[in-house]
Protein backbone atom coordinates (compact mmCIF):
# COMPACT_ATOMS: atom_id res chain seq x y z
CA UNK A 1 0.00 0.00 0.00
CA UNK A 2 2.85 2.28 0.78
CA UNK A 3 4.33 1.69 -2.26
CA UNK A 4 1.24 2.42 -4.14
CA UNK A 5 0.77 5.63 -2.36
CA UNK A 6 4.82 6.70 -2.75
CA UNK A 7 3.39 6.29 -6.60
CA UNK A 8 0.56 8.24 -6.45
CA UNK A 9 2.20 11.21 -4.34
CA UNK A 10 4.97 10.95 -7.20
CA UNK A 11 2.20 11.58 -10.18
CA UNK A 12 4.71 14.55 -11.17
CA UNK A 13 7.14 12.21 -11.87
CA UNK A 14 5.21 9.98 -14.13
CA UNK A 15 2.64 12.20 -15.56
CA UNK A 16 4.23 13.22 -19.08
CA UNK A 17 5.83 9.56 -19.32
CA UNK A 18 2.97 7.95 -19.42
CA UNK A 19 1.04 9.83 -21.00
CA UNK A 20 3.69 9.96 -23.74
CA UNK A 21 3.20 6.26 -23.23
CA UNK A 22 -0.23 5.05 -23.44
CA UNK A 23 -0.68 7.16 -26.28
CA UNK A 24 2.72 5.51 -27.99
CA UNK A 25 0.73 2.19 -26.92
CA UNK A 26 -2.61 3.27 -28.62
CA UNK A 27 -0.98 4.24 -31.85
CA UNK A 28 1.32 1.59 -32.07
CA UNK A 29 -1.48 -1.16 -31.07
CA UNK A 30 -3.04 0.31 -34.04
CA UNK A 31 -1.23 0.37 -36.59
CA UNK A 32 0.34 -2.47 -35.80
CA UNK A 33 -2.58 -4.24 -37.12
CA UNK A 34 -1.62 -3.58 -40.26
CA UNK A 35 2.01 -4.72 -39.51
CA UNK A 36 0.96 -8.27 -38.17
CA UNK A 37 -1.59 -9.10 -40.89
CA UNK A 38 0.49 -7.87 -44.02
CA UNK A 39 3.01 -10.01 -42.08
CA UNK A 40 5.42 -7.36 -41.90
CA UNK A 41 6.68 -7.82 -38.41
CA UNK A 42 10.04 -7.61 -39.18
CA UNK A 43 10.24 -4.28 -41.48
CA UNK A 44 8.52 -3.10 -38.23
CA UNK A 45 11.77 -4.18 -36.38
CA UNK A 46 13.64 -2.85 -39.13
CA UNK A 47 12.55 0.65 -38.95
CA UNK A 48 12.52 0.74 -35.58
CA UNK A 49 16.05 -0.03 -35.39
CA UNK A 50 16.35 2.68 -38.37
CA UNK A 51 15.11 5.02 -36.29
CA UNK A 52 17.46 4.17 -33.51
CA UNK A 53 20.37 4.66 -35.89
CA UNK A 54 18.83 8.16 -36.90
CA UNK A 55 18.80 9.05 -33.34
CA UNK A 56 22.18 7.76 -32.73
CA UNK A 57 23.71 9.65 -35.84
CA UNK A 58 22.45 12.80 -34.55
CA UNK A 59 24.19 12.97 -31.65
CA UNK A 60 27.17 11.67 -32.73
CA UNK A 61 27.17 14.54 -35.46
CA UNK A 62 26.12 16.90 -32.82
CA UNK A 63 29.32 15.76 -31.03
CA UNK A 64 31.24 16.57 -34.15
CA UNK A 65 30.09 20.05 -33.70
CA UNK A 66 28.32 20.16 -36.96
CA UNK A 67 25.45 23.23 -35.50
CA UNK A 68 25.38 24.18 -39.46
CA UNK A 69 23.03 21.45 -40.17
CA UNK A 70 21.56 21.11 -36.44
CA UNK A 71 17.76 21.19 -37.85
CA UNK A 72 18.67 18.89 -39.85
CA UNK A 73 20.57 16.50 -37.76
CA UNK A 74 18.57 17.20 -34.52
CA UNK A 75 16.81 13.48 -32.92
CA UNK A 76 13.90 14.01 -34.20
CA UNK A 77 14.70 15.09 -38.10
CA UNK A 78 16.88 12.63 -38.54
CA UNK A 79 15.18 10.02 -37.22
CA UNK A 80 12.22 10.58 -39.62
CA UNK A 81 14.03 11.43 -42.43
CA UNK A 82 15.64 7.93 -42.36
CA UNK A 83 12.82 5.98 -40.88
CA UNK A 84 10.89 7.66 -44.20
CA UNK A 85 13.34 6.39 -46.73
CA UNK A 86 13.25 2.83 -45.14
CA UNK A 87 9.68 2.62 -45.02
CA UNK A 88 9.17 4.37 -48.79
CA UNK A 89 11.75 1.60 -49.77
CA UNK A 90 9.93 -1.09 -48.22
CA UNK A 91 6.40 0.02 -49.55
CA UNK A 92 7.69 0.37 -53.17
CA UNK A 93 10.38 -2.45 -53.73
CA UNK A 94 8.27 -5.39 -52.79
CA UNK A 95 10.24 -8.17 -55.26
CA UNK A 96 13.48 -8.87 -54.99
CA UNK A 97 15.36 -11.15 -57.71
CA UNK A 98 17.63 -13.70 -56.27
CA UNK A 99 17.11 -13.08 -52.81
CA UNK A 100 13.97 -12.86 -50.76
CA UNK A 101 12.19 -10.04 -49.25
CA UNK A 102 13.05 -11.34 -45.73
CA UNK A 103 16.70 -11.13 -46.48
CA UNK A 104 16.42 -7.74 -47.60
CA UNK A 105 14.78 -6.69 -44.19
CA UNK A 106 17.41 -8.46 -42.18
CA UNK A 107 20.15 -6.23 -44.32
CA UNK A 108 17.95 -3.08 -43.04
CA UNK A 109 18.10 -4.47 -39.65
CA UNK A 110 21.20 -5.69 -39.12
CA UNK A 111 22.93 -3.24 -40.57
CA UNK A 112 21.15 -0.26 -38.35
CA UNK A 113 20.98 -2.08 -35.57
CA UNK A 114 25.17 -2.68 -35.81
CA UNK A 115 25.63 1.26 -36.98
CA UNK A 116 23.87 1.95 -33.48
CA UNK A 117 26.04 0.41 -31.31
CA UNK A 118 29.37 1.76 -33.67
CA UNK A 119 27.76 5.12 -32.99
CA UNK A 120 26.94 4.23 -29.62
CA UNK A 121 30.71 3.75 -28.76
CA UNK A 122 30.99 6.80 -30.12
CA UNK A 123 29.55 8.92 -28.53
CA UNK A 124 31.43 10.64 -26.23
CA UNK A 125 28.84 12.73 -24.41
CA UNK A 126 27.55 10.10 -21.15
CA UNK A 127 24.08 11.76 -20.98
CA UNK A 128 23.00 9.73 -24.16
CA UNK A 129 23.58 6.17 -22.95
CA UNK A 130 22.86 3.95 -25.85
CA UNK A 131 21.30 1.70 -24.35
CA UNK A 132 17.99 4.27 -23.61
CA UNK A 133 17.78 4.36 -27.49
CA UNK A 134 17.58 0.63 -27.88
CA UNK A 135 15.75 -0.73 -24.97
CA UNK A 136 13.83 2.62 -23.78
CA UNK A 137 14.04 4.58 -20.86
CA UNK A 138 11.44 6.85 -20.83
CA UNK A 139 11.56 7.63 -17.20
CA UNK A 140 11.76 11.41 -18.61
CA UNK A 141 10.54 12.81 -21.67
CA UNK A 142 11.19 16.09 -23.64
CA UNK A 143 7.96 18.03 -22.46
CA UNK A 144 7.12 18.79 -26.02
CA UNK A 145 6.76 15.02 -26.50
CA UNK A 146 3.68 15.36 -24.24
CA UNK A 147 2.33 17.64 -27.23
CA UNK A 148 3.98 16.69 -30.40
CA UNK A 149 2.88 12.89 -29.90
CA UNK A 150 -0.56 12.74 -29.52
CA UNK A 151 -0.46 15.62 -32.56
CA UNK A 152 1.06 13.75 -34.32
CA UNK A 153 -0.54 9.98 -33.48
CA UNK A 154 -4.14 12.30 -34.15
CA UNK A 155 -3.07 13.54 -37.85
CA UNK A 156 -2.04 9.92 -38.41
CA UNK A 157 -5.57 8.18 -36.80
CA UNK A 158 -7.55 10.99 -38.77
CA UNK A 159 -5.44 9.61 -42.02
CA UNK A 160 -6.51 5.90 -41.14
CA UNK A 161 -10.55 7.02 -40.46
CA UNK A 162 -10.49 8.06 -43.57
CA UNK A 163 -8.43 5.39 -45.80
CA UNK A 164 -9.54 2.92 -43.56
CA UNK A 165 -11.58 0.84 -45.91
CA UNK A 166 -8.72 1.28 -48.61
CA UNK A 167 -5.72 0.17 -46.11
CA UNK A 168 -7.95 -2.56 -45.40
CA UNK A 169 -8.95 -3.55 -49.05
CA UNK A 170 -5.01 -3.44 -50.43
CA UNK A 171 -3.48 -5.10 -47.68
CA UNK A 172 -6.26 -8.11 -48.22
CA UNK A 173 -6.99 -8.15 -51.68
CA UNK A 174 -3.98 -6.39 -53.81
CA UNK A 175 -5.12 -7.81 -57.18
CA UNK A 176 -8.57 -6.83 -56.71
CA UNK A 177 -7.69 -3.79 -55.97
CA UNK A 178 -5.76 -3.17 -58.76
CA UNK A 179 -8.57 -4.31 -60.96
CA UNK A 180 -10.54 -1.90 -59.49
CA UNK A 181 -8.10 0.99 -60.33
CA UNK A 182 -6.88 1.47 -56.93
CA UNK A 183 -3.73 3.63 -56.50
CA UNK A 184 -2.34 0.58 -54.87
CA UNK A 185 1.34 1.81 -54.57
CA UNK A 186 0.44 5.31 -53.28
CA UNK A 187 -2.00 3.99 -50.56
CA UNK A 188 1.08 1.54 -49.59
CA UNK A 189 3.31 4.24 -49.33
CA UNK A 190 1.08 6.14 -47.07
CA UNK A 191 0.29 3.04 -44.77
CA UNK A 192 3.94 2.55 -44.38
CA UNK A 193 4.88 5.70 -43.74
CA UNK A 194 2.37 6.36 -41.18
CA UNK A 195 3.89 3.77 -39.57
CA UNK A 196 7.26 5.22 -39.98
CA UNK A 197 6.22 8.11 -38.66
CA UNK A 198 4.56 7.04 -35.15
CA UNK A 199 8.31 4.37 -35.47
CA UNK A 200 10.02 7.79 -35.20
CA UNK A 201 8.84 10.33 -32.96
CA UNK A 202 7.85 6.98 -30.29
CA UNK A 203 10.91 5.26 -30.71
CA UNK A 204 13.39 8.62 -29.76
CA UNK A 205 11.06 8.98 -27.05
CA UNK A 206 10.51 5.28 -25.75
CA UNK A 207 13.35 3.84 -27.58
CA UNK A 208 13.36 0.48 -29.83
CA UNK A 209 12.42 -2.60 -27.73
CA UNK A 210 8.83 -1.14 -26.59
CA UNK A 211 8.03 0.57 -29.32
CA UNK A 212 8.59 -2.50 -31.36
CA UNK A 213 6.62 -4.63 -28.68
CA UNK A 214 3.70 -2.71 -28.72
CA UNK A 215 3.61 -3.01 -32.43
CA UNK A 216 3.91 -6.70 -32.27
CA UNK A 217 2.12 -8.03 -29.67
CA UNK A 218 -0.98 -6.06 -28.89
CA UNK A 219 -2.14 -7.29 -32.29
CA UNK A 220 -1.34 -11.10 -31.79
CA UNK A 221 -3.14 -10.63 -28.43
CA UNK A 222 -5.91 -9.39 -30.12
CA UNK A 223 -6.48 -11.52 -33.02
CA UNK A 224 -6.61 -14.15 -30.18
CA UNK A 225 -9.82 -12.58 -28.79
CA UNK A 226 -11.50 -11.48 -31.70
CA UNK A 227 -13.16 -12.74 -35.11
CA UNK A 228 -14.31 -9.36 -35.61
CA UNK A 229 -11.78 -6.93 -37.60
CA UNK A 230 -12.78 -3.40 -36.07
CA UNK A 231 -12.77 -5.20 -32.55
CA UNK A 232 -9.22 -6.58 -33.52
CA UNK A 233 -8.19 -2.28 -34.20
CA UNK A 234 -10.24 -1.51 -30.51
CA UNK A 235 -8.98 -4.36 -28.64
CA UNK A 236 -5.23 -3.84 -29.70
CA UNK A 237 -5.31 -0.11 -28.48
CA UNK A 238 -6.41 -1.22 -25.39
CA UNK A 239 -3.97 -2.97 -24.87
CA UNK A 240 -0.86 -1.40 -26.25
CA UNK A 241 -1.98 1.37 -23.86
CA UNK A 242 -2.55 -1.01 -20.78
CA UNK A 243 1.05 -2.62 -21.98
CA UNK A 244 2.29 0.63 -21.71
CA UNK A 245 1.00 2.16 -18.62
CA UNK A 246 1.31 -0.85 -16.39
CA UNK A 247 4.96 -1.14 -18.09
CA UNK A 248 5.67 2.22 -16.39
CA UNK A 249 3.68 1.30 -13.10
CA UNK A 250 5.95 -1.87 -12.86
CA UNK A 251 9.31 0.07 -14.14
CA UNK A 252 8.35 2.87 -10.92
CA UNK A 253 7.51 0.46 -8.20
CA UNK A 254 10.24 -2.58 -8.94
CA UNK A 255 12.94 0.08 -10.40
CA UNK A 256 13.41 -2.05 -13.34
CA UNK A 257 14.17 -0.78 -16.93
CA UNK A 258 10.81 0.97 -18.27
CA UNK A 259 11.28 0.09 -21.89
CA UNK A 260 11.64 -3.56 -21.04
CA UNK A 261 8.57 -3.61 -18.32
CA UNK A 262 6.33 -2.42 -21.35
CA UNK A 263 7.77 -5.25 -23.41
CA UNK A 264 6.93 -7.71 -20.80
CA UNK A 265 3.92 -6.51 -20.18
CA UNK A 266 2.91 -6.71 -23.41
CA UNK A 267 3.93 -9.77 -23.88
CA UNK A 268 1.44 -11.01 -20.57
CA UNK A 269 -1.25 -9.69 -22.24
CA UNK A 270 -0.54 -12.29 -25.23
CA UNK A 271 0.07 -15.10 -23.02
CA UNK A 272 -3.34 -14.66 -21.35
CA UNK A 273 -5.18 -13.82 -25.15
CA UNK A 274 -3.52 -17.18 -26.04
CA UNK A 275 -4.60 -18.74 -22.88
CA UNK A 276 -8.11 -17.90 -23.12
CA UNK A 277 -8.54 -18.94 -26.43
CA UNK A 278 -7.34 -22.01 -25.26
CA UNK A 279 -9.68 -22.45 -22.68
CA UNK A 280 -12.38 -20.97 -25.00
CA UNK A 281 -11.14 -23.58 -27.61
CA UNK A 282 -11.68 -26.71 -24.89
CA UNK A 283 -14.67 -25.36 -23.32
CA UNK B 1 -17.03 1.00 -78.68
CA UNK B 2 -19.36 -1.82 -77.52
CA UNK B 3 -16.28 -4.35 -77.58
CA UNK B 4 -15.82 -4.87 -73.77
CA UNK B 5 -12.00 -6.14 -74.28
CA UNK B 6 -10.70 -5.92 -77.44
CA UNK B 7 -6.81 -8.08 -78.84
CA UNK B 8 -5.62 -6.61 -81.82
CA UNK B 9 -2.22 -8.50 -82.55
CA UNK B 10 -1.41 -9.09 -79.03
CA UNK B 11 1.64 -11.26 -77.96
CA UNK B 12 1.04 -12.73 -74.58
CA UNK B 13 3.68 -14.38 -72.29
CA UNK B 14 6.93 -12.85 -69.67
CA UNK B 15 9.12 -10.87 -71.65
CA UNK B 16 11.11 -13.45 -74.27
CA UNK B 17 8.81 -15.89 -73.22
CA UNK B 18 5.96 -15.63 -75.41
CA UNK B 19 3.48 -18.56 -76.04
CA UNK B 20 0.75 -17.13 -78.09
CA UNK B 21 1.53 -14.39 -80.78
CA UNK B 22 -0.80 -11.96 -83.09
CA UNK B 23 -4.22 -13.09 -80.88
CA UNK B 24 -7.20 -10.89 -82.03
CA UNK B 25 -10.16 -11.26 -79.78
CA UNK B 26 -13.28 -9.39 -78.15
CA UNK B 27 -14.81 -10.03 -75.65
CA UNK B 28 -19.20 -8.70 -75.99
CA UNK B 29 -21.76 -8.69 -73.72
CA UNK B 30 -23.93 -11.91 -72.78
CA UNK B 31 -21.13 -13.78 -74.05
CA UNK B 32 -19.48 -16.66 -71.52
CA UNK B 33 -15.92 -17.28 -72.57
CA UNK B 34 -13.93 -20.56 -71.02
CA UNK B 35 -10.24 -20.50 -70.70
CA UNK B 36 -9.14 -24.19 -70.36
CA UNK B 37 -6.24 -25.91 -70.45
CA UNK B 38 -3.86 -28.24 -68.06
CA UNK B 39 -2.04 -26.84 -64.97
CA UNK B 40 0.91 -24.15 -65.95
CA UNK B 41 -0.45 -23.90 -69.70
CA UNK B 42 -0.41 -20.07 -68.86
CA UNK B 43 -4.01 -19.76 -68.47
CA UNK B 44 -3.42 -17.37 -65.25
CA UNK B 45 -1.25 -15.20 -67.34
CA UNK B 46 -3.57 -14.89 -70.22
CA UNK B 47 -6.20 -13.82 -67.69
CA UNK B 48 -4.23 -11.02 -66.24
CA UNK B 49 -3.27 -9.67 -69.69
CA UNK B 50 -6.77 -9.37 -70.65
CA UNK B 51 -7.47 -7.64 -67.30
CA UNK B 52 -4.35 -5.00 -67.82
CA UNK B 53 -2.42 -6.53 -64.77
CA UNK B 54 0.22 -7.65 -66.68
CA UNK B 55 1.00 -5.44 -69.96
CA UNK B 56 1.55 -7.47 -73.14
CA UNK B 57 4.60 -8.46 -74.85
CA UNK B 58 3.35 -6.46 -77.84
CA UNK B 59 0.36 -5.15 -79.47
CA UNK B 60 -3.07 -3.08 -77.80
CA UNK B 61 -5.64 -4.35 -75.86
CA UNK B 62 -8.64 -2.26 -75.28
CA UNK B 63 -10.70 -2.48 -72.88
CA UNK B 64 -13.97 -0.33 -72.68
CA UNK B 65 -13.71 2.88 -70.65
CA UNK B 66 -17.03 2.21 -68.43
CA UNK B 67 -16.18 -1.25 -67.96
CA UNK B 68 -16.88 -2.62 -64.70
CA UNK B 69 -14.98 -5.49 -63.69
CA UNK B 70 -16.64 -8.24 -60.69
CA UNK B 71 -13.98 -10.65 -59.88
CA UNK B 72 -13.67 -14.03 -58.73
CA UNK B 73 -10.14 -15.69 -57.92
CA UNK B 74 -9.39 -18.87 -55.84
CA UNK B 75 -10.08 -18.46 -52.82
CA UNK B 76 -7.11 -19.83 -51.60
CA UNK B 77 -5.36 -17.24 -52.48
CA UNK B 78 -6.85 -15.10 -49.25
CA UNK B 79 -4.41 -15.32 -46.03
CA UNK B 80 -6.42 -16.81 -43.56
CA UNK B 81 -4.91 -14.23 -40.43
CA UNK B 82 -7.57 -11.31 -41.77
CA UNK B 83 -10.55 -12.13 -39.62
CA UNK B 84 -12.78 -10.25 -42.63
CA UNK B 85 -16.55 -11.13 -42.21
CA UNK B 86 -18.61 -12.31 -45.28
CA UNK B 87 -19.96 -8.95 -45.32
CA UNK B 88 -16.62 -7.35 -45.10
CA UNK B 89 -15.61 -9.29 -48.13
CA UNK B 90 -18.91 -8.78 -49.94
CA UNK B 91 -18.36 -4.82 -49.67
CA UNK B 92 -15.25 -5.37 -50.73
CA UNK B 93 -16.87 -6.00 -54.48
CA UNK B 94 -18.66 -2.67 -54.30
CA UNK B 95 -15.17 -0.48 -54.35
CA UNK B 96 -15.15 -0.70 -57.52
CA UNK B 97 -17.39 1.82 -57.73
CA UNK B 98 -16.38 3.86 -54.70
CA UNK B 99 -12.99 5.89 -54.76
CA UNK B 100 -10.84 5.99 -52.43
CA UNK B 101 -11.54 8.02 -49.16
CA UNK B 102 -14.85 7.88 -50.04
CA UNK B 103 -17.54 5.80 -47.87
CA UNK B 104 -19.92 3.46 -48.99
CA UNK B 105 -23.33 4.82 -49.26
CA UNK B 106 -26.82 3.89 -48.74
CA UNK B 107 -27.02 2.63 -52.43
CA UNK B 108 -24.19 0.83 -51.94
CA UNK B 109 -24.89 -1.13 -48.57
CA UNK B 110 -28.37 -1.81 -50.26
CA UNK B 111 -26.62 -3.57 -53.20
CA UNK B 112 -24.04 -5.08 -51.11
CA UNK B 113 -27.46 -6.84 -49.03
CA UNK B 114 -29.07 -7.94 -51.81
CA UNK B 115 -25.83 -9.40 -53.09
CA UNK B 116 -26.07 -11.65 -50.31
CA UNK B 117 -29.32 -12.69 -50.42
CA UNK B 118 -29.05 -13.37 -53.98
CA UNK B 119 -26.92 -15.86 -53.61
CA UNK B 120 -28.51 -17.22 -50.31
CA UNK B 121 -25.56 -16.31 -47.95
CA UNK B 122 -27.91 -13.93 -45.70
CA UNK B 123 -27.57 -16.56 -42.65
CA UNK B 124 -23.32 -16.28 -42.72
CA UNK B 125 -23.19 -12.88 -43.08
CA UNK B 126 -21.63 -12.47 -39.96
CA UNK B 127 -19.07 -15.42 -40.17
CA UNK B 128 -15.31 -14.96 -40.68
CA UNK B 129 -14.84 -16.22 -44.55
CA UNK B 130 -11.60 -18.36 -43.41
CA UNK B 131 -13.83 -20.32 -41.73
CA UNK B 132 -16.35 -20.90 -44.05
CA UNK B 133 -16.17 -24.98 -46.51
CA UNK B 134 -14.98 -23.79 -50.19
CA UNK B 135 -18.09 -24.18 -51.37
CA UNK B 136 -19.55 -21.53 -49.11
CA UNK B 137 -16.13 -19.31 -49.64
CA UNK B 138 -16.81 -19.70 -53.26
CA UNK B 139 -20.48 -18.37 -52.86
CA UNK B 140 -19.10 -15.51 -51.23
CA UNK B 141 -16.86 -14.48 -53.52
CA UNK B 142 -19.61 -14.86 -56.37
CA UNK B 143 -21.82 -12.47 -53.94
CA UNK B 144 -18.48 -10.21 -53.71
CA UNK B 145 -18.26 -9.86 -58.15
CA UNK B 146 -21.99 -8.98 -58.13
CA UNK B 147 -21.99 -6.07 -55.33
CA UNK B 148 -20.62 -3.54 -57.76
CA UNK B 149 -23.07 -4.46 -60.33
CA UNK B 150 -20.22 -5.53 -63.04
CA UNK B 151 -20.24 -5.71 -66.72
CA UNK B 152 -18.15 -8.78 -67.07
CA UNK B 153 -17.32 -11.24 -64.62
CA UNK B 154 -14.03 -12.88 -64.68
CA UNK B 155 -13.91 -16.24 -62.69
CA UNK B 156 -10.40 -17.72 -61.98
CA UNK B 157 -11.33 -21.44 -61.42
CA UNK B 158 -14.17 -20.87 -59.12
CA UNK B 159 -14.55 -24.55 -58.94
CA UNK B 160 -11.12 -25.95 -57.72
CA UNK B 161 -11.81 -26.13 -54.25
CA UNK B 162 -15.17 -27.76 -54.23
CA UNK B 163 -16.93 -31.10 -54.35
CA UNK B 164 -19.00 -32.25 -57.66
CA UNK B 165 -22.51 -31.15 -56.12
CA UNK B 166 -20.82 -27.77 -54.64
CA UNK B 167 -19.10 -27.32 -58.18
CA UNK B 168 -23.05 -28.01 -60.00
CA UNK B 169 -24.68 -25.11 -57.65
CA UNK B 170 -21.58 -22.47 -58.00
CA UNK B 171 -22.04 -23.30 -62.39
CA UNK B 172 -25.70 -22.74 -62.00
CA UNK B 173 -25.42 -19.57 -59.90
CA UNK B 174 -23.13 -18.08 -62.73
CA UNK B 175 -25.09 -18.90 -65.18
CA UNK B 176 -27.93 -17.97 -63.90
CA UNK B 177 -26.50 -14.29 -62.49
CA UNK B 178 -24.73 -14.25 -66.50
CA UNK B 179 -28.52 -14.37 -67.77
CA UNK B 180 -30.57 -12.19 -65.77
CA UNK B 181 -28.31 -9.21 -65.92
CA UNK B 182 -26.88 -9.80 -69.31
CA UNK B 183 -22.76 -10.18 -68.21
CA UNK B 184 -20.26 -11.38 -70.00
CA UNK B 185 -18.33 -13.79 -68.11
CA UNK B 186 -14.11 -15.02 -68.93
CA UNK B 187 -13.77 -18.18 -66.38
CA UNK B 188 -10.93 -19.99 -66.47
CA UNK B 189 -10.70 -23.50 -65.69
CA UNK B 190 -8.52 -27.08 -66.32
CA UNK B 191 -11.95 -28.76 -66.02
CA UNK B 192 -13.19 -29.64 -69.77
CA UNK B 193 -16.67 -30.75 -68.71
CA UNK B 194 -17.14 -27.06 -66.66
CA UNK B 195 -16.37 -25.47 -69.65
CA UNK B 196 -18.05 -26.86 -72.44
CA UNK B 197 -20.93 -27.12 -70.41
CA UNK B 198 -21.44 -23.61 -69.56
CA UNK B 199 -19.59 -21.52 -72.52
CA UNK B 200 -20.42 -20.05 -75.91
CA UNK B 201 -16.89 -19.57 -76.76
CA UNK B 202 -13.43 -21.31 -75.78
CA UNK B 203 -10.02 -20.36 -75.46
CA UNK B 204 -7.02 -23.28 -75.20
CA UNK B 205 -4.35 -22.53 -74.20
CA UNK B 206 -1.03 -24.68 -73.22
CA UNK B 207 2.24 -22.90 -73.77
CA UNK B 208 4.62 -26.02 -73.59
CA UNK B 209 2.47 -27.21 -77.01
CA UNK B 210 2.55 -23.97 -78.15
CA UNK B 211 -1.74 -24.01 -78.22
CA UNK B 212 -3.57 -20.84 -78.45
CA UNK B 213 -7.04 -21.17 -80.08
CA UNK B 214 -10.03 -19.28 -79.55
CA UNK B 215 -13.29 -18.66 -81.26
CA UNK B 216 -16.83 -19.96 -80.68
CA UNK B 217 -17.09 -23.01 -78.55
CA UNK B 218 -18.45 -25.14 -81.90
CA UNK B 219 -14.79 -23.98 -84.00
CA UNK B 220 -12.60 -24.82 -80.40
CA UNK B 221 -13.50 -27.78 -79.20
CA UNK B 222 -12.54 -29.96 -82.01
CA UNK B 223 -11.03 -33.55 -81.25
CA UNK B 224 -7.94 -32.22 -82.71
CA UNK B 225 -7.36 -29.24 -80.68
CA UNK B 226 -8.30 -31.44 -76.98
CA UNK B 227 -5.92 -34.45 -78.30
CA UNK B 228 -3.46 -31.74 -78.76
CA UNK B 229 -4.39 -29.91 -75.55
CA UNK B 230 -5.06 -32.86 -73.05
CA UNK B 231 -3.36 -35.69 -75.05
CA UNK B 232 -7.28 -36.95 -74.59
CA UNK B 233 -9.23 -39.07 -77.36
CA UNK B 234 -12.31 -37.69 -76.61
CA UNK B 235 -15.87 -39.24 -78.02
CA UNK B 236 -17.95 -35.80 -78.64
CA UNK B 237 -20.47 -37.72 -80.77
Amino acid sequence: MSILNEFINSYFLWRDPMIVGAVTGAACGFLGVYVVLRRIIFVSATLTQISSFGVALSFYLAGLGLTMFSALIGPFALSLILTMIAAGFYALKRDFTRISREGVIAFGFLIASGGVIILGDKITSGAHDIATILFGSAVVVDPMDVYLIPAIAAVVFIIHLIYYKDFIFISFDTESARLFKYPVRRLNTLLLITVAIIVAVTTRALGALPVFGLLALPPLASLYLTEKLPLVFVFSVIIGMLSAVLGYFFSFILSIPTGASIAVCASLFFILALLSREIKNSA
Amino acid sequence: MTNLIKFENVSIGYGKDVFAESVNLAVDPNQFWGVLGPNGSGKTTFLKTSLNLIPPVSGQISLKNTLVFGYVPQSEKFDPIFPISVMELVSMGRYSRVKPGRKLSKNDNDMIELSIEKIGLSNLRYRPFRSLSGGEKQRALLARSIAGEPDLLVLDEPTASVDIKGEAEIMELVKKIQTERSLAVIMVSHFLHTVSEYSDHLILIDKDANIFHAGEKSEVLKKESLDNLFGLRPNLD
